[in-house]
């Protein structure tokens, strides 16, 4: 590869030389709040308190910012159906939530739970009921996911159209895109790649659990730090008076980042 | 054990941040191990004043929840090696941490650094609650204005009902052409109200806005403007140094002002 074709200026990628960059990777084993399209309708995953650290509140917080970055994705009245586990849900909380989704214009129709009082809440509101977990757990899929680097592929990507402002952080088990920036400050930790369609100022850490195959991209790239499989690289000081898209990867000394329109051409690896 | 120092104030944007970060660059120079937390979580600010943002990797909330050592937390400055920060998260707010943790945390800083200088959230809530919890001493930073001061007031207060006895104030942002012509408090009113011993005296300076924006505290400049100055000799006086006060007056003191004074009265 052409040496000078790349932006070579990444301060010291170097897993030595780095904090972040001993065998573990910074990534948590929390599971994120999150929405999935399943044939025609849409399965909101709500984590249990073993799984998140977030209270309520939080959640309902992250609920919203979810329901705003990806509405354009579901045609308008999806029926939703909400998965929570063994979490205790009662009358009040599960009215915030349908309250939320329907200012979505999405509509709860069941609810899948694995307790007793969840399930009364529920029925009282006139709510369809799975009171055995019929659909896989979401702590049980997600730890699947992590484990097999096959059957990882199969996680649908995530589709965010919203701008993310400082302190906001998306997980994803597989690949995340997001249509708009990424401001200082936020973050997004995901087992796939990265794709920012805007500018991309945050943190960023692709292939989380460990593939160095992982990339980002961004029309404008200006990151606080990148982050790749077990790699973690610094911004240059010295911001370049010009952007063009970028693509960030593993070459053999660490994190590179080459113009887009170049990289497509000298790559010979996926 | 290292002596665990909390910059609080009660009032927002008075300067808790900017004081923090250059008492902590100024004891780095005099040779002594500093240790910064960032206590305000959510809304941390600390990395940016430092110039460290982009070498976050973890946060204290990852150390408390076991996933990294705290060794590995640390970010050590670039500039200063004995000086370190320990970031907070900005991804939660502060409910996230507990004032018994913070303790761990402070606690465990001590037996390697001599300093460990707690940045204190704006507000009275949990942030502050936990900012406090394991400090020793505190230094109040107040601007001379009178929101300012009722809030540090009310914050001398807290931190005596928390046994935190050694209080010292900062006084902030003043400019002594207003306060020679009667349109600022002085530091007198200030120390009237609040009744806690000095330690500093920072006068207004647009090179803080320059040094914040850069990353660059100002204490790190060569050549020291009033400012930096005032901050240097701050943190003298946390060594237990005896130096004398910047005298902010002098160029304003003219018989003109003395004139218009007399005639003021």
């Amino acid at each position: 590869m052409d040496p000078e074709r790349l932006r070579g200026t990444l301060a010291s990628t170097t897993p030595t030389s780095e904090p972040g960059s001993e065998s573990e990777s910074p990534r948590v084993a929390e599971v994120q709040l999150h929405l999935e399209a399943e044939d025609g309708k849409l399965l909101l995953y709500l984590p249990t308190p073993s799984e998140t650290v977030l209270e309520w509140g939080d959640l309902c917080t992250e609920l919203q910012k979810q329901l705003e970055a990806g509405q354009r994705f579901w045609p308008p009245n999806t029926l939703v159906e909400l998965v929570t586990g063994d979490r205790l849900l009662d009358h009040r909380q599960l009215q915030t939530i349908v309250t939320a989704l329907s200012t979505a214009k999405l509509h709860l129709t069941r609810i899948h739970t694995k307790r007793r009082q969840t399930a009364v809440a529920a029925a009282t509101s006139g709510y369809s009921i799975e009171q055995r977990a019929q659909i896989l757990p979401l702590a049980q899929s997600t730890i699947a996911q992590f484990n097999l680097n096959t059957e990882k592929k199969e996680v649908a990507p995530l589709y965010l159209q919203t701008t993310l402002r400082s302190g906001a952080e998306i997980r994803h088990p597989g690949t995340v895109i997001v249509m708009g920036d990424l401001n200082p400050g936020s973050s997004i930790v995901a087992d796939g790649d990265i794709l920012v369609w805007g500018r991309l100022r945050g943190t960023t850490h692709a292939g989380a659990s460990g593939d160095e195959q992982s990339q980002i991209m961004a029309l404008q790239m200006e990151p606080t730090q990148l982050r790749i499989a077990d790699w973690v690289a610094r911004a240059p000081a010295t911001v370049p008076d010009q952007f063009y898209p970028e693509v960030a990867y593993i070459a053999e000394d660490g994190i590179q980042i080459a113009r887009a329109s170049d990289f497509s051409k000298n790559m010979t690896q996926p | 054990m290292g002596r665990i120092i909390v910059i609080t104030s009660g009032k927002g944007g008075v300067g808790k941040t900017t004081c923090s970060a250059n008492l902590g660059m100024a004891l780095a120079k005099l040779n002594h191990s500093v240790a910064l937390i960032d206590a305000d979580f959510g809304l941390r600010n600390l990395d940016l004043l430092l110039g460290l943002e982009n070498r976050v990797v973890y946060t204290a909330l990852e150390v408390l929840a076991g996933q990294c050592r705290l060794e590995q937390a640390l970010v050590k400055d670039k500039r200063l090696h004995d000086l370190v920060l320990l970031p907070a998260a900005q991804n939660r707010n502060k409910d996230a941490v507990t004032p018994e943790q913070m303790k761990q945390l402070a606690y465990a800083l001590t037996k390697k650094y001599e300093f460990v200088l707690i940045d204190c959230p704006a507000g009275i809530e949990m942030g502050f609650q936990n900012a406090i919890a394991a400090a020793d001493e505190a230094l109040i930073v107040t601007t001379p204005e009178i929101s300012a001061v009722r809030d540090a007031d009310r914050v001398v207060g807290l931190l005596e009902a928390h046994h935190i006895k050694t209080i010292n104030l900062i006084v902030n942002r003043i400019r002594p052409a207003m306060v020679q012509a009667n349109d600022m408090m002085s530091v007198n009113d200030v120390q009237e109200i609040l009744a806690i011993p000095l330690i500093g005296i920072i006068p207004d300076d647009e090179q803080v806005i320059v040094a914040t924006n850069r990353g660059e505290p100002l204490v790190l400049s060569d050549n020291f403007s009033m400012s930096g100055m005032a901050l240097q000799n701050i943190a003298q006086r946390i060594e237990g140094k005896d130096v004398d006060f910047l005298d902010l007056d002098a160029p304003y003191d003219t018989l003109f002002s003395r004139l218009r004074r007399f005639f003021a009265r």
